[in-house]
């Protein structure tokens, strides 16, 4: 928690060169890579609503153009608004009343009337002339948009164009298809193909009747004669509480209100349940439950989970030229005993392959909002061996660090065990804390921040199968975990450089 | 950064068989409808208001100094009625924050100098910031940080919020030591 509330004071070097604190990484358990949420893939699970948390499939948030069909935000402050129930004396009673006609008692009752209204800013669906509704939730009116027409038109006229893009690509990779395999197979002499068979016998690839939404489709045109402006427009004075930010008349694109009479309560936007996946093996990172309410998670890789967690717990300020103490936390998250040494980011052996930047690139061609041109704060080398700027240098212990695995009852165990060691301060359970010496070069000018890169190599145990091999495992035998030694580079940020 | 060890008067706490830490220093009203589920901790000038309906809090809640927990009301034809308010487990409530929710979700972090609005619903994991005011029957969804006057959602919290607030919570606990008499 203390990682929302607090700076980053540790960042780990994700595979891709991004940093970045331990809570948004990812662990493939596949790659036994460490992935950020710019080296995965991100999807939609399901869409709901923030405010009354119902699920909605998403056909149908597609439909709805992922809005909420019961609740609805403040045109003016866009807080959610809610429903206020008046008692109104039915209209039609009171006239009778009046009339001095015998009318029956219950219809004098008075009945229950809904309006909506902000308890941020006070708007009501009053305000703006909306009657009050006699049901509590629903049936408010729906406004239609002004060009609905048009946007149809558009909306038809862009489908046809996109199908017959399809139709033209895949006509284009069976031509290939066919160009490669020197032989026309028999299913596709046969069946399927008919766009083939016209192919060969030279007429054009498509047939075009199905393009009627192209064919009558009228462009836009730009019109020269605009309304005049009116003749008060300099003179009359303005009344700024009457007119709409530039926000309000964002928020209902369609409509666009001038003034503050014409607001409309807007639709809540959904939300969404994500679930990431490694680019690179295609396997699930996390996945949430459908339900929206639920907060579990039916896998959840996170290298909270399974990366050796580094804590700084304090420092003395770094001053150049000198030598100053440091004071870690390691954590073994894993339910499995972990070998922890601490390196020098030099010292890493180099990655024995670096991922093929083809299948990265591929993967980025699914993925539309990634960028492709660097982005802030990565390391621009590869993660291991990297020249991060850093101002001091950790001075490793050449000891293993043996963690023990993860066990929720210790917490009931007695006080810390302090060691007489100079390194280890003390161990508690699957933590340990150490005492490292950080020295920092006399040429470092005071004023800059002062950062320290620190290295571990830590031992994995996988318990996830190997993939089935080509010669087939044997039948019956449970898959033995397997372990790995991995490494990691985390970055501390140590205050600034006082002289 | 590992939490740091605050220290408290040992005269002026009030430590329980189940592990509640309450500052004598206190307003609890009502104090037959408080309940406290184990490790929770009141630091002084808090005021729980249990006179008007029953507070029910978890375990390893932290309520700071100067907090307002105080059942929600709801006006009917006929006055108003106050309305039980439950906390989960792993909250922490910052200073001179005053929450009016009718539910607040477990491992739910709020800010200091936060107002919670009558009958808000705080689901679980979720993270109001410091200075936010939320305003009356705001529903703040899972894994959502709200911020702002009135708060709104600015982004959203890692999948593994759950463990991170009982960390946080549970160290904060080990963490608030008494002062050893010298």
């Amino acid at each position: 928690m203390a990682y929302l509330t607090q700076p980053d004071y540790v960042k780990y070097i994700c595979s891709c060169g991004q940093l970045k604190p331990i809570t948004s990484l990812y662990f493939c358990r596949h790659c036994l890579k460490i992935r950020c949420g710019f080296c995965i893939c991100h999807e939609v699970d399901s869409h709901y609503c923030a405010n009354c948390l119902e699920n909605m499939p998403s056909s149908e948030a597609r439909l709805k153009k992922n809005r909420c069909s019961s609740c609805f935000d403040c045109p003016s402050c866009f807080h959610t608004l809610s429903t206020r129930a008046t008692l109104a004396q039915p209209r039609q009673a009171a006239q009778d009343a009046a009339a001095g006609g015998d009318t029956k008692v219950e219809n004098k009752q008075p009945k229950k009337m809904y309006y909506l209204s902000c308890f941020n800013c006070r708007w009501t669906s009053r305000d703006v002339g909306i009657p009050d509704q006699p049901v509590a939730s629903g049936g408010w009116p729906e406004r239609t948009n002004p060009f609905t027409t048009r946007m149809n038109q558009l909306l038809d006229y862009y489908k046809a164009i996109a199908q017959q893009e399809k139709q033209e690509k895949l006509e284009r990779e069976r031509k290939k298809f066919a160009i490669r395999g020197k032989y026309i197979t028999l299913t596709d002499k046969t069946g399927l193909t008919g766009a083939m068979a016209r192919n060969i016998a030279g007429l054009p690839s498509s047939d075009g009747g199905s393009s009627s939404a192209i064919a009558n489709f009228v462009a836009s045109q730009a019109s020269e004669d605009v309304d005049e402006l009116p003749e008060d427009i300099y003179t009359k004075e303005v009344n700024l509480k009457q007119i709409t930010s530039m926000a309000q008349r964002l928020a209902s694109p369609e409509w666009q209100p001038a003034t503050v009479s014409r607001l409309h309560p807007l639709a809540k936007l959904l939300s969404v349940k994500r679930s990431q996946r490694c680019r690179a093996c295609d396997h699930n990172l996390t996945k949430p439950e459908y339900n929206p309410g639920s907060i579990k998670f039916k896998i959840e890789l996170l290298a909270y989970y399974h990366v050796p967690e580094v804590k700084v717990i304090s420092f003395e300020t770094i001053k150049p030229g000198e030598k100053s103490a440091l004071l870690i936390k390691l954590t073994n998250p894993t339910g499995h005993e972990m070998q922890v040494r601490l390196l020098q980011p030099e010292d890493l052996p180099q990655p024995e392959e670096r991922e093929e930047p083809k299948s990265i690139e591929k993967s980025l061609e699914k993925s539309l909002n990634l960028e492709k041109e660097p982005l802030p704060e990565t390391v621009p080398d590869k993660p291991s061996g990297v020249r991060v700027p850093a101002s001091s240098r950790v001075c490793p212990p050449s000891m293993t660090l043996s963690l023990p695995q993860r066990d929720d009852a210790a917490e009931y165990d007695d006080d810390a065990h302090h060691d007489t060691d100079d390194v280890i301060l003390w161990r508690k359970s699957n933590k340990i804390a150490l005492r490292l010496e950080v020295v920092t070069e006399s040429t470092v000018a005071s004023g800059v921040p002062a950062n320290a890169l620190l290295a571990l190599e830590y031992s994995y145990r996988n318990t996830v199968p190997p993939p089935p091999t080509a010669g087939g495992t044997l039948a019956g035998t449970t898959p033995a975990p397997r372990d790995h030694t991995l490494y990691t580079t985390v970055l501390l940020d140590l205050g600034v450089v006082s002289g | 950064m590992e939490l740091q060890d605050t220290y408290y008067n040992k005269s002026e706490y009030v430590e329980t068989a189940s592990g509640n830490k309450v500052s004598r220093q206190t307003v609890l009203c009502g104090s037959q409808n408080i309940i406290l589920h184990g490790k929770v901790i009141v630091q002084s000038d808090a005021i729980i208001r249990g006179d008007l309906a029953n507070v029910k809090t978890g375990r390893f809640c932290i309520i700071s100094k100067g907090s307002v927990i105080r059942p929600p009301f709801k006006k009917f034809s006929k006055g108003v009625a106050f309305f039980p308010l439950q906390m989960g487990d792993h909250v922490f409530v910052g200073e001179n924050t005053v929450v009016n929710a009718a539910v607040v979700g477990s491992y739910v972090y709020i800010g200091k100098n936060v107002v919670i609005g009558r009958r808000c619903v705080l689901k679980d994991c979720c993270m109001i910031e410091d200075n936010s005011v939320l305003p009356a029957e705001t529903v703040v969804p899972s894994f959502a940080r709200y911020s702002g006057s009135p708060a709104r959602l600015i982004t959203t919290l890692p999948e593994a919020m759950p463990d991170l607030m009982s960390e946080f919570t549970k160290s904060y606990y080990q963490h608030f030591l008494p002062t050893t008499v010298n």
